[in-house]
């Protein structure tokens, strides 16, 4: 379910080395003197210039899901749009698979534009005189590509976000949730080595946002491209990002994957962020479960469901109905006995101390249920699908984290009173 | 004191003289190949106006406004304003003045909208264009017959060029604020795909400017037709002549009926590109 893992497929895709952005009139008059080193609102004040990124390295991976998070003014859209040179930096290099993006003429930016990237946007920057066919094959259009096979292939993408009825219709006539499927889709169907994404999901609403992250995690697994994606969101960037750069007033203030950035914050700055964000207390249930190897369906026989369950050495496995609505759990003693007296369903088996929790539910939450079961907790969404399952151990290690942080902190306060008590 | 001292004379009348003896001298032959575009367009326009059976004319005028207005009875009426002109005796007198429009307000669109796109994407020459413009909109209308007169003499070529410069400022205003107003997230959606320059003002910019260049249209041809009256001051014959003449011969009844078609062809043509420019509003390519 979850991506976070880089997928070692080789090398470094996108590079940036020692970048600097400053808006404003003789900002490389400024970045020649030693005034760059000032904060960025004395420069401010100063010359009048807006210091937006401060001298940033760092490197994605291919394959990889990059995540850049930061409060907003921290910069997070003007290196975005500087690794596509919509926005000019004023210092230093990007390295798109090798090559110095910066150093590119108008011919070859525009090559890199159309062939290598695609962008997403935050205000979807859908084109309103355009039916949703239209827009989608735009990328293909501006290529040259012809009129049948582009929309053939932007027919292809539009189906793959479940938009194939709204083809015709123009942008407007679209729920916000739809217009990014069609921003997305569009970003797509050029396919793209890199993925541009600036706050894709920010305008949409909790539930929608959930659902398109989800499906974008999919997405991710079945085309496995390089995606760079901004967010504000704490809880976004935990849950999408493979590894995630920390951004505040235009510096990189940590790089990590979602456990490090948690369990090792960088500096104060982060740990403000994500003190409330104790593994716990962050993740979902349907961040933390998985996909169970085995699943039982209910038109199975007791004897052949007897056989899978040994022949793969589980104990017990969750039984599903027709559409994978959830029966319950199955042990493979209860399967045994049922056996020895001829049962012929296998729902005769079910074990009645199975627990289930729904897919937003916080892992801390989850604790009291995991201590009162020895069965994996099954997960389920709103309509009693089921779509994953929850291990207590995972529960277990998640809490752990929490607790040493509290012990830290009780510690640390201890210490403090002892001092005062002693002065 | 009473009098202004006659010692005391600025010959500003001998200077222009001079300017313009010395403009046409070198220039004259730019300002004749000016002239003869001029003069072939409105010829052509005319010769069709003049050639259509009238039957043909208010048949099609009918059929356009009904589509543009989606109402049959607008239709009608439109091609009936047309009967009445013809009614009164003035057909061809209303099919000049008509070629006259057509010819100024094809000319002004030519010149308009490259002039509008040309500013949109540059902040100097806007900064250049918008002040000209707005001197221009306000100077009264008769000014322009002067520069005309002076270049091109008495006749429809004077006339329809000072209709062309009065005219024009309106399309090109607002071929800038349409291509301006593109919100620029789309812009950078568009660049962001790779588009080139070119692209991006075809396939986007002005694609989105159309409702606001069809007022601009709108606008152009409604100060055409006002000018065009005044222009026949200087001798471009026309509905606008027939009131100049009724007036100096004091034939109330005439002034009126020639007046009155002016007035009809306005409506006429104001609804028409109006209904046309709001249309574009709903428009969806696929
Ligand atoms: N075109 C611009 N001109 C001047 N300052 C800008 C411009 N664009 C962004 N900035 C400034 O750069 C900083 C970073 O902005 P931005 O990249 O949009 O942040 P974020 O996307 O993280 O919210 C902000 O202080 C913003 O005011
Ligand atoms: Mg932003």
């Amino acid at each position: 379910m979850q991506n976070n893992t880089p997928t070692p497929n080789g090398g470094v895709c996108v590079e940036v080395r020692e970048l600097w952005k400053v808006f404003g009139a003789n900002a490389e008059q400024l970045l020649r003197s030693d005034r760059r080193s000032a904060t960025k609102e004395s420069i401010l004040e100063e010359t009048g210039c807006v210091v937006a990124l401060r001298d940033l390295s760092f490197e994605v991976q291919r394959g990889e899901f990059f995540v850049i998070m930061g409060l907003s003014g921290s910069g997070k859209s003007t290196l975005i749009r500087c690794v596509l040179r919509l926005v000019e930096p004023t210092a230093g290099r990007i390295l798109i698979n090798g090559e110095d993006v910066c150093a590119y003429d108008e011919a070859q930016l525009m090559e890199l534009r159309r062939h290598t990237t695609s962008m997403v946007f935050q205000q979807f920057g859908l084109f309103p005189h355009r039916s949703v066919l239209d827009n989608v094959a735009y990328g293909l259009k501006v290529r040259g590509v012809e009129k049948e096979e582009r929309y053939a292939r932007a027919r292809e993408v539009i189906g793959k976000v479940g938009l194939r009825e709204w083809e015709s219709y123009p942008p407007s006539a679209l729920s916000g949730g739809m217009q990014q499927r069609v921003g997305i889709a569009r970003a797509l169907a050029t396919e793209p080595e890199i993925l541009l994404m600036d706050e894709p999901f920010s305008g949409l609403d909790p539930l929608i946002r959930r659902q398109m992250q989800d499906e974008l995690v999919e997405l991710q697994a079945e085309v496995q491209k390089t995606i760079v994606f901004v967010t504000h969101d704490l809880h976004e960037a935990l849950k999408l990002g493979g590894r995630i750069a920390i951004m505040r007033d235009g510096e990189i203030i940590q790089i990590g994957t979602p456990e490090e950035v948690i369990t090792a914050p960088g500096d104060a700055y982060v740990r403000e962020f994500v003190q409330d964000a104790s593994p716990a207390k962050v993740l979902t249930a349907g961040t933390i479960m998985e996909q169970p190897n085995v699943l039982l369906y209910e038109w199975q026989g007791p004897k052949a469901a007897l056989h899978i369950l040994k022949t793969t050495g589980l104990d017990n496995v969750f039984l599903v109905a027709r559409r994978g609505r959830l029966l319950g759990l199955v042990t493979v003693d209860r399967l045994a006995e049922l056996i020895k007296k001829k049962g012929t369903s296998v729902k005769q088996a079910l074990e009645p101390d199975m627990l289930t929790c729904t897919t937003d539910m916080i892992v801390e939450d989850l604790f009291p249920l995991a201590a009162s079961t020895t069965y994996p907790i099954a997960v389920v969404d709103d309509k009693g699908k089921f779509v994953g399952e929850i291990h207590i151990s995972t529960v277990l290690s998640t809490m752990i984290q929490k607790k040493e942080e509290e012990q830290e902190e009780r510690e640390e306060k201890e210490e403090k009173e002892a001092m005062k008590a002693d002065g | 004191m009473v009098e202004f001292p006659e010692l005391f004379q600025v010959p500003l009348a001998e200077w222009v003289d001079a300017v313009m003896s010395w403009v046409l001298t070198n220039w004259g032959a730019a300002f004749d190949a000016v002239g003869d575009v001029i003069l072939f367009a409105l010829l052509r326009v005319e010769w069709l106006l003049l050639w259509l059976p009238w039957v043909v004319v208010v048949v099609g005028v009918g059929v356009v406004a009904w589509r543009a207005m989606r109402r049959w009875v607008a239709g009608l009426l439109m091609a009936g304003f047309l009967v009445l002109i013809g009614s009164f005796g003035h057909w061809d007198l209303a099919m000049m003045t008509l070629a006259i429009i057509f010819a100024a307000v094809m000319i002004s669109l030519a010149i308009g909208i490259p002039t509008g796109i040309v500013m949109a994407r540059s902040n100097s020459v806007e900064a250049i264009i918008r002040p000209v413009l707005d001197a221009m909109q306000t100077m009264p209308s008769f000014v322009y017959l002067i520069p005309a007169l002076m270049l091109f003499g008495l006749g429809k070529v004077p006339a329809v060029f000072a209709t062309i410069i009065y005219a024009v400022p309106p399309v090109i205003r607002l071929t800038n604020v349409g291509i301006r107003q593109v919100p620029s997230s789309v812009v950078e959606a568009a660049r962001a795909f790779g588009s080139s320059s070119r692209q991006i003002l075809f396939e986007v910019q002005l694609p989105l400017a159309v409702p606001s260049i069809m007022v601009g249209i709108n606008q152009t041809t409604m100060m055409a037709l006002a000018m065009v009256v005044i222009a026949s001051m200087i001798g471009a014959k026309g509905l606008g002549m027939e009131v100049l003449l009724a007036i100096n011969r004091i034939q109330i009844g005439k002034g009126f009926e020639a007046g009155l078609c002016i007035v009809l062809l306005a409506i006429l043509i104001d609804r028409v590109t109006h209904a046309l420019a709001a249309r574009q509003e709903y428009a969806v390519t696929s």
